[in-house]
């Protein structure tokens, strides 16, 4: 392997191909599918076993639920909650209406620290937003310390997965990977050997890089805390160590009271990684004189999220609080892995947020990247319906594409408007049954099925054969057989 | 700089306009439905036997003590960590401070001198048996953050009456909402590598853990 790791565009939805163009070049390299369904595999066996021994699971489901739903519906109110107390505690709360304002507000903040560098926790909002590149540009190196954000970062590599990230790089890849970056001549690929690398290439960034940027998992209204899961300790680093720390937060993260982490922290880590805790869960309150970051700020993203609260079917995926549970489950995303999503949300969840991130403008293949099964609404542990999400965005596209001029020759939208046709009135229908009878002889072998179809109907037997149409309907015979008993 | 505080208003302004205008209702807070396990069914022994089982899933260490056999307990965990060096918090009782061991007391140290350490001992807030979790709230005996978080190896002391069977347990013991708090599951771990487990990445590597048996303790009886 000369070249191991594959480079992606970037998971901008204004750039990115449709989902089935982009699903192609993972569905063309077995060792992508394999690194992918391997990882996913592992995560739902361990997932299964932890929530299986849980016997509360269903009403542990309702609750975070529940508290999720309530807060989105209170959402102004709790925010204003969060940044009265956060503001009390010593931190300094910032509102970003989209990712410009944001990225402006975290680059004024690091200038005024005089940054050069900034060591980051894992944030997804981060990735959202294109901080990464932005700061780079303005000539400040942003260094990624969670695990395999560094394997993607020092790779040139893309996110794939919300909680793996790297889950479509496999240990020869990382190993090439760290050698070229850090040095390493002699590295072996074995996940240890290669877990003290990153910790010794991190070790002296942790306790010398002043300024730090997270995304929190939680906001508390009650007490404006802040809170982060994670399982490396490399968060607590960023967020104990440095003297200022910035969070990056969307405004859907907010929790009404402390104690709602009795239920969100039991349904987190099993549905993320499988286990009945993290390694490490971190909260904090604004500034705490001689413990932590002496200058804290949290800024507020919506970037596209308050049009969401609308409508109560599309509110729901607000609830979401990122533990991929329905990537791991979903069949698509197990054939394709993240990248063809093309963008920073992959799978189901992927598939109804980021067009709805883009008001609807971007990634409007997305959500027809679903069988509709249903796998991912069952273990979702805030009980977000994606599936009825998906169906409503659906209806949304095909309202925006019938309005096209366009549109009106194309083949389905003409192909569905004659059936509109058809089905308005019984005798309508009869004629064109029998008529099709007659054109389907056409196209029917003398097996019985047709293989294959003109014009847009190719699409359906380029992968299924269909069978022909029977010489009676069912009508006809249900008639004719009354007639014979009489 | 008054475009931030127009993005404040309008971001605001949008969100009141897709919601329910009024101030969050106490009544509809107080309707969530919490219907799942509050409280733990296991007999205070059994909690114990589980919480040690739990660490050991993490590969943590756990031994147990007497209440007088405490110094003696934490001496023979410090010469067994063939460390030398260690940082104790500033409220760590004077007891807990084998002799023979070079000892920092935590009076505002610097991160350099804390990453130095070799080791830490500490008390802690809370344990929850379900999930092998140890939670620490920083007050003077648990450290600062930092203190449990540069050293390699961290002894933990925990009293029986502190471990409690679930999570929601340990929020009924939390009077007010703390402002700080660490919940620890095992050592740091990382599984980015094929879903390889690896222990010991940033955080501590080696987490050892003392349980006392205090168990006169009221404080424990079951409910």
């Amino acid at each position: 392997m000369s070249h191991p790791v594959e480079t992606h565009a970037i998971l901008d939805p204004t750039l990115a191909p449709p989902f089935p163009q982009a699903a192609l070049n993972v569905l063309r390299n077995p060792q992508l599918r394999k690194n992918v369904s391997h990882a996913i595999d592992v995560i739902q066996g361990k997932r299964a076993r932890l929530v299986a021994e849980k016997t509360d699971w269903q009403e542990l489901r309702s609750a975070a639920s529940a508290i999720r739903a309530h807060a989105l519906e209170h959402l102004g109110f709790y925010l204003e909650q969060f940044e009265a107390r956060c503001t009390a505690a010593g931190g300094h709360v910032h509102w970003a209406a989209d990712a410009d304002e944001a990225r402006q507000i975290i680059l004024d903040l690091l200038r005024k620290e005089n940054a050069s560098e900034v060591i980051k926790i894992k944030t997804m909002t981060s990735a959202e937003i294109q901080l990464n590149p932005f700061l780079e540009a303005q000539g400040i190196r942003a260094f990624e310390t969670d695990l395999a954000e560094i394997i993607l970062q020092l790779g040139d590599e893309e996110p794939s997965h919300i909680v793996v990230p790297a889950l479509h790089i496999n240990r020869s890849q990382v190993r090439e990977i760290f050698a070229r970056r850090m040095g390493l001549k002699n590295l072996s690929d074995d996940p240890q050997v290669l877990t003290a690398a990153a910790r010794t290439y991190l070790r002296q960034k942790f306790l010398t890089i002043p300024t730090a940027i997270s995304g929190a998992n939680f906001l508390i209204a009650e007490t404006g805390s802040v809170g982060v899961v994670e399982s490396e300790g490399n968060g607590r680093m960023c967020l104990t160590l440095p003297r200022t720390m910035i969070t990056l937060a969307g405004i859907e993260k907010v929790l009404p009271c402390f104690d709602n982490l009795e239920v969100m922290l039991q349904v987190l880590a099993r549905s993320a990684t499988g286990e009945r805790m993290n390694p490490y869960t971190s909260l904090w309150t604004g500034v705490t004189p001689g413990d932590g970051p002496q200058n804290f700020h949290v800024v507020l993203l919506d970037n596209g999220r308050s049009p969401m609260l609308t409508r109560p079917v599309e509110r729901q995926t607000l609830k979401c609080i990122r533990c991929a549970a329905c990537m791991n489950a979903c069949p698509v995303y197990r054939q394709t892995g993240g990248h063809a999503y093309g963008s920073v949300y992959p799978g189901p969840i992927g598939a109804i947020l980021t067009p709805q991130l883009m008001h609807m403008q971007h990634a409007q293949s997305l959500p027809y990247a679903s069988s509709l099964c249903g796998a991912c609404y069952e273990v979702c542990p805030v009980k977000i319906n994606i599936p009825e999400v998906l169906l409503e965005l659906r209806s949304q596209v095909v309202n925006q594409e019938r309005k096209q001029v366009l549109r009106f020759f194309d083949p389905m939208y003409l192909g569905l408007r004659i059936a509109n046709l058809l089905f308005s009135r019984a005798w309508i229908f009869h004629a064109a049954q029998r008529l099709g009878r007659i054109g389907a002889r056409l196209v029917t072998r003398k097996d019985g099925w047709i293989h294959s179809l003109p014009s847009v109907g190719g699409k359906w037997t380029q992968t299924r054969d269909l069978r022909g149409l029977p010489s009676q309907t069912f009508h006809e015979w249900w008639a004719a057989r009354g007639k014979e008993a009489k | 700089m008054s475009a931030p505080l127009e993005s404040r208003q309008r971001i605001l302004d949008r969100i009141q306009a897709a919601t329910q205008p009024s101030a969050a209702s106490a009544p509809s807070y107080a309707a969530l439905p919490r219907s799942y396990i509050r409280k733990g069914a296991l007999t205070a022994e059994a909690r114990l036997t589980l919480l040690i089982e739990r660490l050991r899933e993490y590969d943590a260490e756990v031994v147990e003590s007497s209440p007088e056999e405490l110094p003696a307990a934490i001496a023979a965990q410090l010469t067994a960590s063939g460390k030398r060096s260690f940082v104790a918090p500033a409220g760590l009782p004077a007891d807990w401070m084998a002799s023979g061991f070079d000892w920092k007391i935590d009076r505002g140290l610097t991160s350099a001198e804390i990453e130095q350490a070799e080791g830490v001992v500490t008390a802690a807030f809370c344990a929850v048996a379900d999930s092998g979790t140890i939670v620490l709230h920083h007050s003077l005996t648990e450290g600062r953050r930092v203190l449990t978080l540069l050293p390699d190896w961290h002894l933990c002391i925990l009293r029986a009456s502190q471990v409690v069977e679930t999570l929601p347990e340990y929020f009924d013991r939390c009077p007010q909402p703390p402002t700080l708090v660490t919940w620890i599951s095992g050592p740091s771990a990382t599984a980015d590598i094929e879903m390889t487990r690896i222990k010991g990445v940033h955080g501590p590597r080696f987490l050892h853990v003392i349980l006392v048996r205090d168990q006169a303790s009221p404080a424990i009886k079951n409910n």
